[in-house]
């Protein structure tokens, strides 16, 4: 769920982008590292990137009744690791806005924000944290991918309660409304991307021949 | 839309060849005026010479401008009816403040996206990549995004022809068979995807490739008359957005 062009005030959007900032430097400079120490990693990581845009481009059914898109935030996550994540998702929402006119440039740093951080070092938290507590693989996967994405939501939630606050009940009543009216479209989806994840995850885990080079871009590799 | 769609138009625009300086002026000058300017009269002002820029010296088709416009205002509609009501203790009730703000809102909306709408409209995103690399943004990332690009268009071109293939095959004929078709795209989608990458890093690095993607690209020189223009058309729109 991006906010539009235009939607956020101007301190808002200059706000959310300098919070944005170094988390996309860090990310940043984890891929100059992975590129000076392979230079040829550096098409995968294009490719990767071109992967997660297209796979944000795909239907997928919501359990409401109308198609969704995937937005992709925790197989990212499990599959690439959140701070390469930061930068791939500042890339796709960049071409999201300039091939699709889907979010924004000023909107830009927000997005970013709740999409490509928040919503990666939720699902990457979550992952992690139901592989120790010895939980199913794909249960793991579900949790993370689902909630990983509700956390994306909730979060523009705020973001929005927070630029326009209700004049009654201030920024928790603003968080409420917007919460509510997206929640319509957003959990069904987030459960839609759950379940979509763990038939990728468990089809691409026997598919994957070159294993190193995915953990690899996790940064867990040697 | 089709991930191609604004991209080609782009291409294909009347204003394709201008200078990147004349059309990011415009796009991202009025774009920063919309946000800055008080709604009224700043961002009817802005959109109203956005949409002159747009149509009347580019000539984008307005049948594809309507179909771009149509989802982010969607989603500016529903965002908008949400300040016109107020939760309190009693519950929810019209909130009479809250309709000036969302006419505000809806009108600086308006304008920003029709900003975004113009550059994207005129301007290839591969061209837009070569100006943040004279922008002194990091090398790696404006590498990074240029390949990215490269690749999307091979990408889709993939996942449209798995998809047409599973729906020819009963794939998508119930909710979860659509589900678990999507996700056999995906997860081929990424190792082919890898693999393609795999295959282009070889014949690179037989050629010799020091990882940098230099491409040709037209040097416009700057149009000076269009340049005043908009300059001229900046300041008159920001000043009156200020004083009236």
């Amino acid at each position: 769920m991006h906010i539009m062009e235009g939607y956020l005030p101007a301190a808002h959007a200059l706000g959310w982008t300098i919070a944005a900032a170094p988390f996309v430097v860090a990310g940043t400079a984890r891929i100059r590292a992975i590129i000076r120490e392979r230079p040829e990693a550096r098409l995968t990581l294009a490719a990767s990137g071109a992967f997660a845009f297209v796979l944000s481009a795909l239907k997928i059914p919501s359990v409401t009744g109308s198609c969704s898109h995937p937005t992709g935030t925790g197989l990212g996550a499990i599959v690439f690791g959140p701070s390469v994540m930061a930068v791939l998702g500042l890339i796709v929402l960049l071409f999201q806005a300039l091939l699709l006119a889907h979010g924004g440039i000023t909107t830009l740093g927000a997005n970013t924000f709740s999409m490509a951080i928040v919503g990666p070092w939720v699902a990457f938290g979550i992952w992690k944290l139901a592989g120790k507590l010895g939980m199913p693989f794909a249960v793991a996967v579900f949790l993370a991918a689902s909630l990983g994405d509700l956390a994306t939501y909730v979060f523009t939630s705020l973001q929005l309660a927070f630029a326009y606050p209700d004049p009654v009940s201030g920024f928790f009543g603003a968080a409420l409304k917007f919460g509510g009216i997206f929640a319509i479209t957003q959990v069904p989806l987030s459960i839609a991307e759950g379940l979509l994840t763990v038939v990728v995850m468990e089809a691409l885990s026997g598919k994957i021949r070159d294993e190193d080079r995915v953990s690899t871009l996790a940064g867990e590799g040697k | 839309m089709a991930i191609g769609t604004l991209d080609r138009a782009a291409s294909q625009n009347r204003w394709r060849h201008r200078a990147l300086k004349e059309k990011a002026l415009i796009g991202f000058g009025f774009l920063l005026l919309a946000l800055i300017l008080p709604p009224w009269p700043g961002a009817v002002l802005v959109t109203l010479a956005v949409l002159g820029f747009t149509f009347l010296g580019a000539r984008v088709p307005l049948r594809l401008w309507l179909a771009t416009a149509a989802l982010p205002l969607g989603f500016l509609m529903s965002g908008a009816l949400m300040l016109l009501v107020t939760v309190g203790p009693t519950g929810v009730a019209f909130a009479p403040e809250g309709a000036v703000q969302a006419a505000g809102l809806v009108v600086r909306a308006m304008a920003a996206s029709f900003c975004l709408m113009f550059v994207a409209m005129t301007t290839p995103t591969a061209d837009l990549f070569g100006g943040l690399r004279r922008l002194k943004v990091p090398l790696e990332l404006v590498e990074l995004a240029l390949l990215t690009y490269r690749f999307v268009f091979l990408i889709t071109d993939e996942a449209a022809a798995m998809t047409a293939a599973q729906r020819a095959r009963l794939g998508h004929s119930s909710r979860r068979r659509w589900l678990r078709s999507t996700a056999m795209v995906i997860a081929n989608l990424l190792p082919r995807a890898l693999a393609r990458a795999r295959r282009m890093e070889v014949g690179l690095a037989a050629r010799g490739w020091q990882g940098e993607m230099r491409v040709l690209t037209r040097q416009v020189p700057v149009c000076n008359r269009m340049l005043a223009l908009v300059v001229l058309t900046l300041v008159v729109v920001g000043l009156a957005g200020l004083m009236l």
